[in-house]
């Protein structure tokens, strides 16, 4: 309870949104590598008949990597969207080369791309998946993608949400 | 009653100072009158459960910061009435935010004599959550791994801005032990003794999503449950209560899937989840409590793995498409201008499945390329370049977790062995094995446990036959693009004839590895594992018998409800006891219904140089 006290005590002198929109980025924020570190072989296979039913799985020990841009587990909304893409590139990715997707739908509805600009939004990350891509950190990604963005009429006003 | 005062103003004196003791008197007479420590809701905002032996009851986290009276783990009233007090002082208003929400409604809190405090962190987790729904997601197993097959359960709390489509961005609420520990090993025995402090921890359902659905390749089913506004809001404020808290697990009862139905039944005050689960608290058995509640869940989304994508991709593609999405995954020269040949559509199937694969292999440790993450971004450049939609196929649900078998198992029967007849009484504790029906489970994946066999013959009377506590077997099927190992561990005390002529009940442990192919259209699969066996018993010569073999089978469902497996094997036992035991024979079920099955098996046996012959029928219900 204590270190629940303490929590709230660092918590309440951390301004709520100290970034204006368009200042965000991934900074220190990351799910880190383990995402995809695959597991293979039998032996943890059959230690798994334990460990599995008894407690949870623990493949994401997230406890580092994301501190100051969560509390008790959820994302600030200023770390919202970068998060998202940080933990989400393959299927972005695997998205954006088709044009539709739920991963390339959340990340719109992040960004708050309206109705009559999906089409748009959609076709113009599939077009330009080689360039927004063309790096491996989050925060290339994402600074690709906004000039990607920037460069069309319909869609510029959104790089601000990213 | 002014004892109780005295003990309440001596532990805590920040009481007297801060507000109204008289108050707080009134406030505890009241909860005595309406006898609210004896209310449901009360029990379940602190998890309380009977005792096993004897009268009472003990709640089940165990940190000493989520009870405010010393005696609160055991002690019901005291906790409230300590609670009560600790709402005078500072700051616990906040950390007990669903007790405050609850004691409020029915003792009417006056604000003037006990103030409400502001809980600003609360408030910004809270509209951080933004709930509007709950939805229970179960992780099936793995596609090749019966050990997991039990699945894990997370709660998914939806917010009001969601739909079907951006799910992604909703929290888990995840109930897990915590640790770094990265040892296999030391992972499951401090795991089953309760060495690591199991924690609710809320995170993206995008982190699950991503690991159990392309990294594990597990499918996952979202129950979304029928709950009213304020019902969310009792669990979101109790989860508030919970994430400072943790527990330590006993074997199988009190796991990550019986805490979080724990949470979820503070929905309700008639809601009752954890009670039926005092001895098995399987998570796919928490989704049948679920599906049985009347009217609880709303809806049931089937969210499929990549594995199983993949799968039903190449059940539509040609033999030669399938060639070049497999030369595609592996980087092949000249697999790339292939697709130049092909009609949109088509190079949009096999791109999209070459890349699927290769992150499934990645995530399996098995990439052939060199470079496999920039070869997945080139095969990705590539399919943009394609004009055409989403090539994946439409996938029929398959049968829900919660519409299998139950997991306990008693079977009644009667056969003869070599002349000699028996009546025979046989329960599994759990779970599935190769013979039951595969609706809401995975063919070819069996794990048993605590196999048990009581034989009753005519001349020597009952005797137990066979009492197998784990038992696993992984029938994998095997094709051009998913090579699984098929394997087969099993430990357990079962009776054999040994070279003196005596039956005893020989402690064994075997193992076994090798590989199955499946039939187009599923109906067959044969299998052959190479084995090895340990025994034990001082009716051996020696004391012990060390043996190597192997088994070959087929399964085969000539119609939906019946199964057959023949199958063959033989071993030479070459160290201690010497043998060469064999047996062939043909198993058979036919389901009469979801829950009871008819089995007749016939084998003839070869022990200790006696050859005979063996047949039973038994009748199989399931619970």
């Amino acid at each position: 309870m204590k270190k629940l006290l303490v929590a709230v005590a660092v918590a309440a002198v951390v301004p709520a949104s100290a970034m204006a929109a368009g200042e965000n980025n991934i900074g220190n924020c990351g799910w880190g590598s383990k995402l995809f570190d695959g597991q293979s072989g039998i032996a943890p296979q059959v230690l798994a008949v334990t460990t599995n039913g008894t407690f949870g799985n623990q493949t994401f020990a997230i406890t580092s990597g994301t501190s100051g841009c969560t509390q008790d587990g959820t994302v600030k909304s200023n770390w919202k969207t970068a998060l998202f893409i940080d933990g989400n590139k393959e299927m972005l990715a695997r998205d954006m080369s088709v044009g539709s997707g739920e991963t390339l739908d959340s990340l719109a509805h992040l960004m708050g791309v309206e109705a009559q600009d999906r089409a748009a939004f959609n076709q113009v990350a599939k077009e330009n998946l080689w360039k927004i891509f063309a790096a491996d950190s989050t925060a290339d990604i994402v600074a690709n993608f906004r000039q990607v963005l920037s460069a069309n009429e319909q869609l510029a006003r959104y790089t601000a949400a990213l | 009653m002014h004892r109780l005062l005295l003990l309440l103003a001596a532990l805590f004196p920040a009481l007297a100072a801060a507000a109204d003791p008289g108050y707080l008197s009134e406030l505890v007479a009241r909860s005595r009158d309406l006898k609210l420590a004896e209310r449901p809701e009360w029990r379940k905002l602190v998890h309380y459960e009977p005792n096993l032996i004897g009268p009472g009851v003990h709640g089940l986290l165990d940190n000493k910061s989520f009870y405010n009276s010393p005696e609160g783990k055991r002690d019901p009233r005291a906790e409230l009435e300590a609670t009560l007090a600790a709402f005078f002082t500072e700051s616990k208003q906040c950390a007990f935010i669903a007790r405050r929400a609850w004691l409020d409604e029915e003792l009417k809190f006056d604000p003037a004599r006990l103030p409400l405090e502001d809980c600003p962190k609360f408030r910004e987790w809270h509209d951080a959550l933004n709930a509007s729904s709950l939805t229970l997601v179960f992780a099936s197993a793995y596609i090749n791994n019966p050990s997991s097959m039990y699945g894990h359960t997370l709660l998914r709390i939806d917010a009001r801005d969601q739909n079907e489509r951006t799910r992604l961005l909703a929290y888990a609420v995840n109930s897990a032990a915590t640790t770094d520990e990265k040892n296999g090993l030391t992972f499951a025995i401090l795991g089953l003794i309760g060495g690591y402090p199991g924690t609710f921890s809320v995170l993206p359902y995008y982190i699950k999503v991503r690991e159990y659905s392309d990294l594990e390749n597990r499918d996952l089913w979202e129950y979304q449950l029928a709950l009213s506004p304020e019902e969310v809001e009792r669990v979101v404020r109790h989860l508030w209560e919970l994430l400072p808290a943790y527990y330590e697990y006993y074997f199988f009862d009190e796991n990550c899937a019986y805490h979080l139905l724990g949470l979820l039944q503070v929905a309700r005050p008639e809601l009752e989840l954890t009670g039926p689960f005092r001895w098995w608290a399987l998570p796919s058995d928490t989704v049948r409590i679920l599906a049985r509640k009347p009217g609880l869940v709303a809806n049931v989304v089937y969210r499929p793995a990549n594995a199983t994508l993949i799968a039903a991709r190449l059940e539509t593609m040609s033999k030669e498409e399938r060639g070049i999405a497999k030369d595609l995954s592996q980087g092949k020269p000249g697999a790339r201008d292939a697709v130049r040949g092909l009609r949109p559509e088509e190079a949009a199937a096999v791109l999209e499945t070459a890349h699927d694969y290769l992150n499934y292999r990645r995530a399996t440790g098995k990439a052939e390329a060199a470079d496999p993450p920039r070869l997945a971004r080139e095969l990705l450049v590539e399919r943009s370049a394609v004009d055409a939609p989403n090539q994946a196929p439409r996938l029929k649900t398959p049968p829900r977790p919660d519409e299998g078998h139950g997991t306990s198992r008693v079977g009644f029967g009667a056969g003869r062995r070599d002349g000699q007849n028996f009546e025979e009484l046989r329960f599994r504790a759990t779970y599935h094995d190769i013979m039951d029906t595969d609706a809401g489970y995975v063919k070819g994946a069996q794990i048993q446990f605590f196999d048990t066999a009581l034989r009753h013959y005519a001349d020597e009377g009952t005797r137990l036959e066979r009492f197998i506590p784990v038992d696993i077997l992984s029938l994998a099927p095997r094709d051009d693009f998913f090579q699984p190992l098929s394997w087969r561990v099993a430990g357990g005390w079962q009776r054999k004839f040994v070279q003196n002529g005596k039956e005893p009940l020989v402690a064994g442990l075997d193992g076994g590895a090798g590989a199955t192919w499946e039939s187009r259209g599923h109906m067959a699969m044969v299998y052959g594992l190479a084995e090895g066996a340990l025994q034990t018993h001082h009716e051996l010569d020696g004391g012990y018998s060390i043996g190597a073999g192997a088994r070959v089978g087929a399964l085969v469902d000539p119609t939906p409800r019946w199964r057959i497996n023949a199958y063959a094997s033989g071993m030479r036992q070459f160290l201690g006891e010497r043998d060469t035991p064999a047996s062939i024979g043909v198993q058979n079920r036919v389901a009469l219904g979801r829950d009871v099955a008819l089995r007749l098996d016939f084998a003839r046996t070869r022990e200790a140089d006696r050859r005979f012959n063996a047949g039973s029928l038994s009748l199989q219900v399931y619970f």
